[in-house]
C-alpha cells in the first residue's frame, strides 16, 4: 500500500451517543426526519404503503451493502477516486436491487418506476459511504446502513400513511372509512406530499423541542438539589 | 504525485468485481423475471376473458398472416391472444394497445368479440398517469361501464363526461380527460389497425391453429 494510497482512515473519533451505530440511523439521526436527505424518493413514491415500504426497504439493501462494500475497499482506495468507486459500488447495489425488484415483484416495480435506478443518486447512501462507512470497520458501516435504511423505510411509510389514509381512503389497500368517504385527492398529488412531510417534521420538533426541555428542566432541578445540599 | 497505477488497479478491480456481481443477478433472475412477465400477461388475458380455459398467442406479420408464438417475448411484437372455453369454441380475442397519456404512455389489453364486433372489456397494463386523476382509467367503475359493449365498426372517440349518445363513444372522466382521450385514441388506432387482420384470419383463428 503507497503513502498516498490511504485516504480513508478515521479523521475524528465518532462522536459521542454514536455507540449504537443501527439505533443511531433508526431514530437519532434519521435521514428523512432528522437529516432531512433524500427528499426526492420520498415525496415521489409515498402515495401508498406499499410503495413507501417497498422502496425503503430496496433503499435499506442497497446502503447495508454498499456500506459494506466501502468498508471493505476503505484501506486500498485512493483518495482522489473514492467518490468513483463509492458511486460504482452503489450502481452495482442499485441494479441488483432491480433485478430482484422485478423477480419479485413485476407490478411492484413498475409502480415504482424510475425511481429504483434513481436510489443510487440518493445522497443518503453517498453521505453514509463517505462519511460513515469509509471510516469504520465491515460490522460497524453494515449496521449503520441497516439502521439508516430502516430509518428511511419507517418515514417513508409514517408519510405513505397519512397520504394513503386521506387521499385514497384506504390503508395498504383496504378500505378504512367506508364506501361514503371522499378522497382527499390532494395527499396523492406532489402538494400532498410536502403538507404530509411538513406535518411529520412539526410533529418531530416539537416532540425534539418539549424533550430538550424536560432534559434542561431535569438538569435545573438537580444543580439546584447539589446546590442546596452543599449549603445545608 | 497523483497515484496513476494504484488509482488504475483499484478502478480496474471494482468494476471487475462490479461487472460480475451485476452479470451474476441477471443470469439468476432473467427466467424469473420472464416468467412473471408472462404470468401478468397471462391473468390479463384471463381477467379480460371471463372461462378461458386455453388461449394462443398470434403474431401478426408484416403480410398480415398470422404465426403462433411460443411465448409472449419481446416489446415490440404485433401480436394478440385468442381465447378458448373448455369446448374449444373462441371466447374472444385479447389485444395489446398503448398510447402516449398525459405522464407518459399507457399500455392496455381490450378484449375484442368478432362475432359481434364489439369490445367487451378493457384493463390497463402500465401507466405513469396523475395517481387520483388520470389513474382512475385503470379504477373507475363508471369508466369501466365504457368497455361492456363498445361498438368496434365505427371510429371510437372519446367525448366529453355526461355526453356520451352512441355505442361506439367513451365518456370521459371528469378531470381526467386527458388520460380518457389517449384511452379512445388507443383503442381506435388499435381497431383500425388490428381488426381486419383478425376478419382476415378468423378461421384460423377459430380453428385454433
Amino acid at each position: 500500500m503507497s503513502d498516498n494510497a490511504v485516504a480513508c482512515h478515521p479523521a475524528t473519533p465518532p462522536p459521542k451517543g454514536a455507540d449504537n451505530p443501527f439505533v443511531n440511523g433508526l431514530w437519532k439521526q434519521n435521514p428523512v426526519f432528522v437529516q432531512v436527505l433524500g427528499m426526492c424518493p420520498t415525496l415521489a413514491v409515498t402515495n401508498s404503503v406499499a410503495n413507501a415500504v417497498a422502496m425503503g426497504l430496496c433503499t435499506t439493501f442497497v446502503l447495508a451493502s454498499s456500506n459494506c462494500l466501502v468498508s471493505c475497499v476503505r484501506k486500498i482506495v485512493p483518495k482522489q477516486v473514492r467518490i468513483a468507486t463509492f458511486i460504482a459500488i452503489a450502481a452495482t447495489m442499485v441494479t441488483i436491487v432491480d433485478y430482484l425488484m422485478k423477480a419479485i415483484s413485476i407490478s411492484m416495480s413498475k409502480a415504482l418506476g424510475p425511481y429504483i435506478p434513481l436510489i443510487v443518486a440518493n445522497c443518503i447512501v453517498l453521505e453514509r459511504a463517505e462519511s460513515y462507512a469509509a471510516r469504520r470497520p465491515v460490522v460497524k458501516a453494515t449496521l449503520d446502513g441497516l439502521g439508516m435504511g430502516f430509518g428511511f423505510t419507517f418515514a417513508l411509510t409514517c408519510l405513505g400513511s397519512i397520504r394513503e389514509v386521506l387521499g385514497a381512503g384506504t390503508f395498504l389497500g383496504f378500505s378504512v372509512f367506508g364506501p361514503h368517504f371522499e378522497p382527499w385527492v390532494l395527499f396523492l398529488l406532489p402538494p400532498g406530499g410536502f403538507i404530509s412531510m411538513a406535518i411529520w417534521l412539526l410533529i418531530f420538533a416539537t416532540w425534539r423541542e418539549r424533550k430538550a426541555k424536560k432534559a434542561v428542566a431535569a438538569a435545573r432541578a438537580e444543580e439546584e438539589k447539589t446546590q442546596m445540599a452543599v449549603l445545608a | 504525485m497523483t497515484p496513476t497505477f494504484p488509482m488504475m488497479k483499484v478502478l480496474g478491480t471494482v468494476s471487475l468485481v462490479c461487472g460480475l456481481l451485476i452479470v451474476a443477478t441477471n443470469i439468476s433472475t432473467s427466467a424469473k423475471i420472464h416468467q412473471n412477465q408472462e404470468i401478468v400477461m397471462h391473468e390479463s388475458v384471463e381477467h379480460l376473458l371471463p372461462g378461458l380455459q386455453k388461449q394462443i398467442v398470434y403474431g401478426v406479420e408484416d403480410s398480415g398472416d398470422l404465426k403462433i408464438l411460443p411465448t409472449v417475448e419481446g416489446e415490440n411484437v404485433k401480436r394478440f391472444f385468442a381465447g378458448y372455453d373448455a369446448s374449444g369454441k373462441l371466447l374472444g380475442i385479447v389485444v395489446e394497445a398503448s398510447e402516449r397519456g398525459y405522464g407518459d404512455l399507457i399500455s392496455a389489453m381490450y378484449a375484442y368479440a368478432p362475432d359481434r364486433k364489439i369490445i367487451t372489456g378493457f384493463q390497463v397494463v402500465d401507466m405513469r398517469e396523475t395517481p387520483g386523476l388520470g389513474s382512475r382509467i385503470a379504477s373507475d367503475p363508471e369508466f369501466a361501464k365504457n368497455f361492456t359493449a363498445l361498438d368496434a365498426t365505427h371510429p371510437i372517440k372519446t367525448v366529453k363526461h355526461g355526453t356520451k349518445q352512441n355505442p361506439w363513444e367513451i365518456d370521459a372522466i371528469s378531470g381526467a380527460t386527458i388520460s380518457s382521450r389517449a384511452v379512445g385514441r388507443m383503442l381506435a388506432k388499435s381497431v383500425q389497425e388490428m381488426v381486419p387482420v383478425i376478419e382476415k384470419n378468423m378461421d384460423r383463428i377459430q380453428r385454433g391453429n
